[in-house]
Formats: C-alpha cells, structure tokens, sequence
C-alpha cells in the first residue's frame, strides 16, 4: 500500500538529511507504528506519502501510484484515499460535530443525502453516537480526536495517517482511541500511526518501524517500542550513543512487554 | 451540492470581513467612475462632434470700419469687392468644395450674436457696426477647407477666413485633456483597487486557513478551495462597478439630461440611455480585475 524505494529528503542542504536512504513497504491493511524521537524523520515519513513535500531521491508508491509522477490536479484524487488524524484534532470550532465530519464529505462533492446517511454510521464505528449536535469545545479531548478520526475515515480512505494521535491525551483515554483506529483497521484500512507513547505501542503489539536519524534502524512485526533484542547488533550501539534518556526508556519498555 | 457549498463559503467569508469588502466596493466604485467619466466625455465629443461638424462652417469676414488687418488698408468693404467674392464662390473652381453659402449682413451678425449671448450684459455694448459682415460658406468637406483659405485671405476687403471648426477643436481638445485625466485619475484608484483586492483576499484566506488546511487534507479539488475567495473579490467588485454604472447613469440623467440641457438648449448632451453601454463594459473590467488579482494572491497564499 505505501513503498519507499531508497527514499532520501533533504530540507536543508548543509544538514543531515530528514530521511536517509529508507527503504520501507507497508501492505494492505497492516497497522504500523513509526516511532523515534523528535526529528527522527516520522513527520517527514507522512509528508511525502501525502505528497505535501517531494522526495529528493528515490521514489514513494502509494497505492501503486509513484506519487512524483501524480500531476498537481490529480493530487486531491491522491489525498481523497488517505485519512489524516494529527495529535492537535483540527476540528472547525464553529461547527458542531456532524458538521465537522459532513465538511470532509461537502467539499468533494457528495450529495447531502449520502452524507445523511454515511456520517452517523461513521461516528457510530467512533464511539460518538448521540453527540452529533455538541460543538467541539464540549467536548473532551478524547472526543475531539475521535471526531476528528471520524473525519479523516468517512471517505473510507485504503489508508489512514495519524500523527500522534494520543500525544494530548491521557492513558486511558489514549486507549479508547487506540480501541478505535483498531477497529478502522479491522474493516481494511492500512494504519500508520507516528508516536512516542511507548505503552500504546506496547499494548498494541503491532509492527513497528523505528527510525533514527532519518535512518530506519528497526522494523520488527509485534514488537515493543524499544527492541526485545537488547544486545544484537545496531540498536544496541544506538541506544548508546543516543544519550542518557534512551536506556530509561528502554527499561520501563521492556518492564511493560514483560507484564 | 458542492455549488451550494461554495456559495454558503462565499457567504460567511463575505461576512466574516464585512468592512474589507465594503473598502473593496467603494475603491472600485470610485475607481470605475473614474473610468466610465473618461468613457462619457469621449461619448460627448463624439456626440457634438456629429452635431456641430454638420452646422459649422468657414467663415469669411470682410473688412469693416475698424479692421486693422492688412487686408483692409483701404477701409471697409466695398460694394465691388464683395460682389467680387461672391461671384468668385460661384466659379466652378471654387464651388466644387462647398455645398452652399449665404451672405449675413452686419445687422443679421448683431442678430445672432444677441441670440448667442442673450443672457450676457455684453450685448448691451455690442452695435452692429462692430460687427463684421461675413460669407457663411457650408463645406463639403470640412478638411478641405486650406483650399478657401488660400484663395480668399488675400482677396482685396477680406479680412481673415476662420474655420470654426478650430474653435471646436480647441473645446474638443480641453474635454480630451479633461477624459485623459479622469483616466488617470482612474488608473492610480484601479491599482488602488488591485492591492486592495489582494490584501482582502490574503486576510480572508488567513482567516479561513483552517477550513482550507483541512479541505486539502481530504482532498477537495483546487476549484473547490480557489473559488469561494476569487468568487468573493469578484462579488465586492462587481458591486462595486454596479454602483460607478448607476452614478454615471445619474450624471447623465439629473445632471446634464435636466439641469445643462436647460441651461445650453443648443448643445447636443448624451443621453441617460447611452451611459447604459458603459455599465457592462464596467463591470466585467472590475469583476476581470479582481478574478485575476485574487487568483495571483491565492497562488502566493493558499496552497493546495
């Protein structure tokens, strides 16, 4: 669903670049999570499968398409098959939640009774039934995030983009939502989730691409956020040089995936 | 539905900054007032062009009493010479050019010119010795008239030949100055225009760029996103250029239709009913204007 073929951007020409040589597929409906620290390159990672930036070198495949060769008009067409949930919602505050869902729907063109019909179904998959007439400040962030996954999968994108989705929200709550993107999952839709929340990951127990210094240093199906192989070969080294934090981390990671 | 769409986003951008739009309005209202005044003055010469150019002729003066041309140092006209004249406007070398000529004594020039300035105290002055008998000559061609010119100004009891039609050329000449510059004037208040347009649309796209943010994530087309802000500099100028048109149409009607028409009853004015030509080309070069500078501004501002 989405490729990578040695996939190099670079922002800033005396810089490293954001991402470096990654090669990277990701299948039909599989759930990823992207994790590494700030910088990594993961935000970089979900630009150019949107195609908001170009990659310097290489070549990214989304659904089949190489989106370089996508003309600037057939973009949209590109972007109506992913969803996208960033960690700050993005709601329209002065519209309440239906309307907050139907404006994904009214701005490619669907005909309102479609969008009576589909939008209620999708805030039922999400967990908002009933709440179609609150506005967005009366609701809690959980459910501001769940609107805002409403959104993003009510065009029933193949793939759904969420940029720490959970990062301004509490554990529980983070669950909740985790609950929710599973289940899109469920019915299909390939997930790539960017995060740092180290319990999720572990819960969850899905693939997990690490990425270093725009470098992917891990990719391990139902893994851990930090590697269950703590000694073997690069990851150990990186753990090292990458500073005085990182074995905390890997600690407390290790301790969950034990439980 | 997405045309409804469109139309609810033109709505609420319209009313989220009313007082830009409403500056929007008023800087190509004025700016195309200016434009449709140029557009009227060349419609007046053009109006009394066709009016005058049928009626003025050249004039022949002859020497009176108190000519101090060089033509006239034997003193006013005599009985011979001036049947000279006409016997000479009758020769077939002459009166292949005209198409008629009528003599106007000394007492039918005081009898014009009283008519003429009938409300001016000059008259009171004026007697009709001072006055100088003339030949009215119609052409047949008016630029022919070099041609009477040389054969008569050095006749013996002319004083000079006069075309009128110079004297028009010298109004005509103040109310192209006078079109030239209302256009300019025009053309400052349109880049006026231009500017503002494109702030208004920055500020609008500004304003909204969460709604266009989240469009672009799910895919609207460019159209979808461009057209509500290019939509809205157009509606504000195209109102705008409405109200120039229903100005100059106002101008036309109250101004020189029922107060200069009364006061110059002589002087051909454009009709009320003709302005109305200029109100389409007005408003397609306002809705033009800000179609293409709202579009230029969204290029640099909204990305899509």
């Amino acid at each position: 669903m989405i490729r990578f073929e040695n996939v190099t951007k670079v922002y800033d020409q005396k810089a490293r670049p954001a991402l470096d040589s990654v090669n990277l597929e990701i299948d039909r409906g599989e759930f990823a999570f992207l994790v590494g620290a700030s910088g990594s390159g993961k935000s970089t990672f979900l630009r150019l499968v949107l195609k908001e930036d170009r990659a310097t070198s290489g070549a990214v495949y989304v659904a089949g398409q190489n989106v370089a060769k996508i003309s600037s008009w057939r973009v949209p067409r590109l972007r109506r098959g992913i969803g996208v949930v960033f960690q700050d919602f993005r709601l329209l505050p002065q519209k309440n939640v239906f309307a907050n869902v139907a404006f994904a729907m009214q701005v490619i063109g669907k005909s309102r009774s479609v969008i009576r019909d589909t939008v209620p179904e999708v805030l039922k998959t999400v967990g908002l039934e009933g709440k179609e007439h609150r506005m967005p400040h009366e609701l809690s962030g959980g459910e501001q995030q769940r609107v805002a996954i409403a959104r993003a999968v009510v065009n029933r994108p193949g793939i759904l983009l969420a940029d720490e989705p959970t990062g301004n929200l509490d554990p529980t709550t983070s669950m909740g939502i985790m609950g929710v993107l599973d289940k899109i999952n469920q019915n299909g839709t390939t997930v790539v989730m960017a995060t740092h929340d180290d319990d999720i990951v572990n819960e969850m127990r899905k693939r997990v691409v690490e990425l270093k210094n725009g470098v992917v240093i891990r990719d391990e199906a139902k893994a851990l956020y930090t590697s269950m192989i703590p000694v073997v070969g690069q990851s150990r080294r990186l753990k090292d040089a990458s500073g005085r934090d990182t074995p905390d981390a890997g600690q407390s990671g290790e301790g969950e995936g034990q439980r | 539905m997405r045309l409804a769409f469109i139309l609810s986003e033109i709505g609420s951008g319209l009313r989220r900054n009313v007082s830009m739009v409403v500056s929007v309005i008023l800087v190509t209202f004025v700016s195309l007032t200016f434009v449709g005044a140029a557009g009227m003055l060349q419609m007046q010469i053009n109006q009394m062009k066709g009016y005058w150019y049928d009626k003025v002729q050249v004039a022949i003066f002859l020497c009176s009493e108190g000519s101090t041309a060089a033509g006239c140092a034997s003193g006013p006209v005599t009985a011979e010479q001036q049947e000279s004249l006409n016997s000479l406007l009758e020769s077939p070398a002459v009166a292949q050019y005209i198409n008629n000529f009528q003599y106007e004594s000394k007492d039918e020039a005081y009898k014009h010119f009283k008519e003429q300035f009938s409300n001016s105290p000059i008259v009171d002055s004026v007697t009709p010795d001072q006055l100088p008998a003339s030949f009215r000559i119609n052409m047949k061609d008016p630029e022919k008239y070099q041609i009477i010119s040389e054969t008569f100004a050095s006749q013996p009891g002319v004083e000079t030949v006069i075309d009128q039609r110079q004297l028009l050329e010298r109004l005509f000449s103040v109310m192209n100055g006078a079109s030239l510059v209302a256009v300019s004037i025009a053309g400052v208040m349109i880049v006026c225009a231009i500017l503002l347009i494109a702030t208004t649309i920055r500020l609008s796209a500004f304003s909204r760029r969460r709604e266009t943010g989240i469009m672009r994530l799910v895919g609207a087309s460019k159209t979808v996103i461009q057209l509500p802000f290019i939509l809205e500099g157009v509606i504000a100028a195209v109102v705008g250029a409405a109200l120039a048109s229903a100005t100059l149409w106002a101008v036309a009607h109250f101004f020189l239709g029922q107060y200069m028409s009364q006061q110059y009853p002589d002087t051909a004015f454009i009709s009320a009913g003709q302005t109305l030509i200029l109100a389409p080309v007005l408003i397609i070069l306002g809705g033009s204007l800000a179609g293409i500078s709202s579009l230029l501004t969204l290029r640099r501002y909204l990305r899509v």
